[in-house]
């Protein structure tokens, strides 16, 4: 349970409670001042139990619960990034010149943070890419998007597998990153950090991250959308509609898309119906989602 | 009525349980200082007054510190002297008179007229080149010394004074306390405590055979009074005032200095994460304790086993104490190859950094032989040690001593790259950690790197995009 509720409380985590009330005051900025919509509207909106205690979102809970003691047994494979970072830098050894010239702290920390950042939102990106494309990856994917409401919560609506392939994507990135930056900036490498977590994660999600998954429809300038996700982007991502297939699988930088011809923009009054092609109601019980149907 | 209750059962029983702490603190009190301890003999009738001897140790600790100093100078015929010969004249050269820190032994047969030679362990030493047995390697490095000026081959980066030195530490000392006074001279039948160890000795077996292994250690008698870095700072002849134990002006060789292995145990502790020397100079104590309490008769079976208990924890912790020495050399070489690569990349001169490298090479050799010399079977882990760390340092232009021809002069070939002898060096701390669980972790090249995963390294999570 402690897990569970660390969610909540660590700034690494995307439901951090802080990036929860930055989200909503964003969310009431927009709808209020962009959208000019009603308060009263505003106010049913974000506490509206057809959408909190909807079987999506219940579905959501109960995925969340689950994959706290799935991700348990993750924990030897997180032992076993100690020798992977080893690997890859005694294996730099044979490819590069060991600098001895140190380069001042700040500057390390700012190429590590920045490189960490790059590196880890592409393979986000990628793993994602290959999620929807790879139609063994998509049995297990599809468990996030049978989704039909989509809430902040809705962020940790994934299938224990997958949630297992995250965590060894993130295990490969840090220690290719670890290794390859102590190769050339031996102690030095540190990184630039505000409440122990990296300072874009921090930014991205004090932006408002959670509205991604919301009924918010929170869009950029065309221009911003093709370099950063918006959550109207990502609300498009999760839609229905085929036309909208396979497309924005971008975390927080856009540009992958943009390379990969899966970019497509958000418009100022899109309704989208979030789900699958082929929804049922099913979708939502446990074993639907974790076994499949 | 509270108060007499009190006093008929509280007092008594606080009495009984102070003289039982009192008991049980003196039947285990540790003596302090490995000295003076009593002849247990009941029919000696010499002179002495102590059972304690073991000059012919230390003896052989002052010709391996004067042995180094002569290796320096190139004059073979001295080298041999000291290794082998019988002059008891040979002068101390290391440790000399430094300052206040005043020696009081000047020749070796004021200490006890010894050699190496006739202790040095006579099995093949499968790290060094040759098919060579260990008096074989030292009359070989003793002849290549001589050719080399001062002792130091640049062309093969060889620094035969680390060699001869660390190899001998081991090869001798190592070898001679824990494969043959810590090990067949604890049976029964071999030196037994209730006969003196020769003719009218004041010593019995038992006695005289744990004393000679305290020697070889090369710690000071009041090493227990003292911390490690007061043992470093004697052996460093820093500290004269905490070395004179006696007060008489002048540091005793015999019982006041700190030697081989002992010195690099002190080195390791004082950065506060070991106790090698502690532990292991208690165990010499404890062991002592016990002879003394067994009072000059046979060593039942169960105090056989005790000493062999304590003889297990000197050879356990002295073993980590030279593997600890493998790990600090491994990952100085690899800081002097970093600093090699960039004044070449700088087209500086490499001169001084590749004398640095010889010489911490040579630690490391040396070392890694003595670590292969206690009598125990290492099995692959002597294998990967030795391929890990070659024949020789790499040389520019990425070739190895494999060898040797007919002649004895050394044979090159091409080996591995400047990056991949880098990544051995690292591959030899990581063997001392998995096989020989050290902890001081001196020059740890990848320390750094598991802080970093421990604090910067991927957390499992469950969030999708």
């Amino acid at each position: 349970m402690t897990d569970f509720f660390a969610n909540f409380l660590n700034p690494e985590k995307r439901l951090f409670i802080g990036y929860l009330i930055s989200a909503a005051f964003i969310a009431f900025f927009w709808l209020r001042l962009v959208q000019k919509k009603p308060l009263v509207n505003i106010a049913s909106g974000f506490f509206n139990s057809k959408v909190w205690f909807s079987k999506s979102a219940i579905a959501d809970y109960k995925l969340m619960f689950i994959n706290q003691f799935f991700l348990k047994l993750l924990t030897p494979i997180l032992i076993g990034q100690l020798a992977l970072t080893l690997f890859v830098f005694e294996n730099m050894h044979l490819l590069f010149t060991r600098p001895s010239a140190s380069i001042p702290v700040w500057l390390v920390m700012l190429i590590f943070t920045s490189v960490l950042f790059v590196i880890d939102d592409f393979s986000r990106y990628f793993l994602h890419r290959l999620m929807h494309r790879i139609p063994l990856l998509w049995k297990f994917h599809k468990a996030h998007h049978s989704a039909t409401n989509l809430t902040p919560l809705t962020v940790l609506r994934t299938h224990p597998i997958e949630a297992v392939l995250f965590s060894l994507r993130a295990i490969v990135v840090h220690s290719l990153c670890l290794g390859v930056c102590f190769f050339f900036f031996a102690n030095n490498v540190s990184l630039i950090e505000i409440f122990g977590a990296s300072v874009f994660v921090v930014i991205f999600h004090a932006l408002g991250s959670n509205l991604r998954h919301s009924h918010v429809n929170l869009g950029y300038w065309d221009w911003l959308e093709k370099i950063f996700v918006s959550p109207a982007q990502h609300q498009i991502h999760h839609s229905t509609n085929p036309k909208h297939f396979d497309c924005n699988f971008g975390a927080i930088l856009a540009i992958w898309d943009n390379i990969g011809s899966s970019c497509i923009v958000s418009e100022k009054n899109q309704h989208i119906k979030f789900g699958l092609k082929e929804q049922s109601e099913k979708d939502h019980t446990l074993k639907n989602l974790i076994i499949g149907s | 009525m509270f108060n007499q209750r009190l006093t008929t059962k509280v007092v008594p029983l606080a009495v009984v349980f102070a003289s039982a702490v009192l008991i049980s603190s003196s039947s285990f009190a540790r003596s302090n200082v490995y000295a003076d301890f009593p002849i247990t003999l009941s029919d000696y009738s010499g002179s002495a007054t102590t059972s304690v001897s073991y000059k012919g140790q230390m003896a052989r600790h002052a010709l391996e510190s004067s042995l180094k100093k002569l290796i320096s100078k190139g004059d073979i015929a001295a080298m041999q002297s000291y290794y082998s010969g019988d002059d008891a004249n040979r002068a101390i050269i290391a440790p000399a008179t430094k300052g206040d820190f005043v020696i009081k032994q000047s020749t070796i047969g004021e200490l006890s007229n010894k050699n190496l030679s006739g202790k040095t362990y006579k099995g093949l030493i499968p790290g060094w080149v040759g098919n060579m047995t260990g008096p074989e390697v030292v009359a070989f490095m003793f002849e290549k010394a001589a050719d080399a000026d001062g002792g130091y081959d640049p062309a093969h980066a060889f620094d035969y004074t680390q060699l001869v030195s660390k190899f001998l530490m081991g090869a001798v000392m190592y070898n001679q306390a824990v494969d043959n006074y810590l090990d067949e001279k604890l049976e029964a039948d071999t030196k037994p405590n209730n006969k003196p160890y020769k003719d009218g000795a004041a010593y019995t077996g038992k006695e005289h055979v744990w004393d000679e292994a305290f020697g070889y250690f090369g710690a000071p008698a009041h090493t227990l009074t003292m911390s490690a870095q007061d043992v470093y700072n004697i052996a460093k002849q820093k500290d004269a005032a905490i070395a004179d134990y006696n007060y008489d002006g002048k540091v005793d060789l015999y019982n006041e200095m700190a030697f081989g292995h002992a010195y690099y145990a002190s080195s390791f502790d004082k950065g506060g994460k070991t106790t090698y020397l502690h532990d292991i100079v208690g165990a010499y104590m404890d062991g002592r304790d016990l002879l003394v309490a067994v009072n000059g008769r046979a060593l039942s079976g169960s105090e056989r086993d005790q000493l062999k208990g304590y003889a297990q924890t000197i050879k356990t912790n002295w073993e980590k104490v030279i593997a600890e020495a493998v790990f600090k050399y491994a990952g100085e070489t690899y800081e002097d190859m970093v600093k090699i690569e960039a004044i070449l990349e700088s087209g500086g001169d490499v001169a001084k950094a590749w004398r640095n490298y010889a010489k911490h090479w040579g630690e490391l050799k040396g070392f890694a032989l003595a670590l292969q010399v206690g009598g125990k079977d290492m099995g692959a882990t002597s294998v990967k040690l030795n391929r890990l760390i070659g024949y020789s340092p790499l040389l520019l232009g990425n070739t190895q001593v494999t060898g040797i021809d007919s002649n004895g002069e050394y044979v090159q070939s091409d080996a591995e790259t400047w990056g991949g002898y880098m990544v051995h060096m690292l591959k030899v701390q990581n063997l001392m950690v998995d096989e020989f669980g050290v902890v001081a972790k001196s020059h740890d090249q990848t320390a750094g790197l598991s802080e970093l995963v421990k604090s910067l390294g991927a957390k499992s999570s469950a969030e999708n995009d």
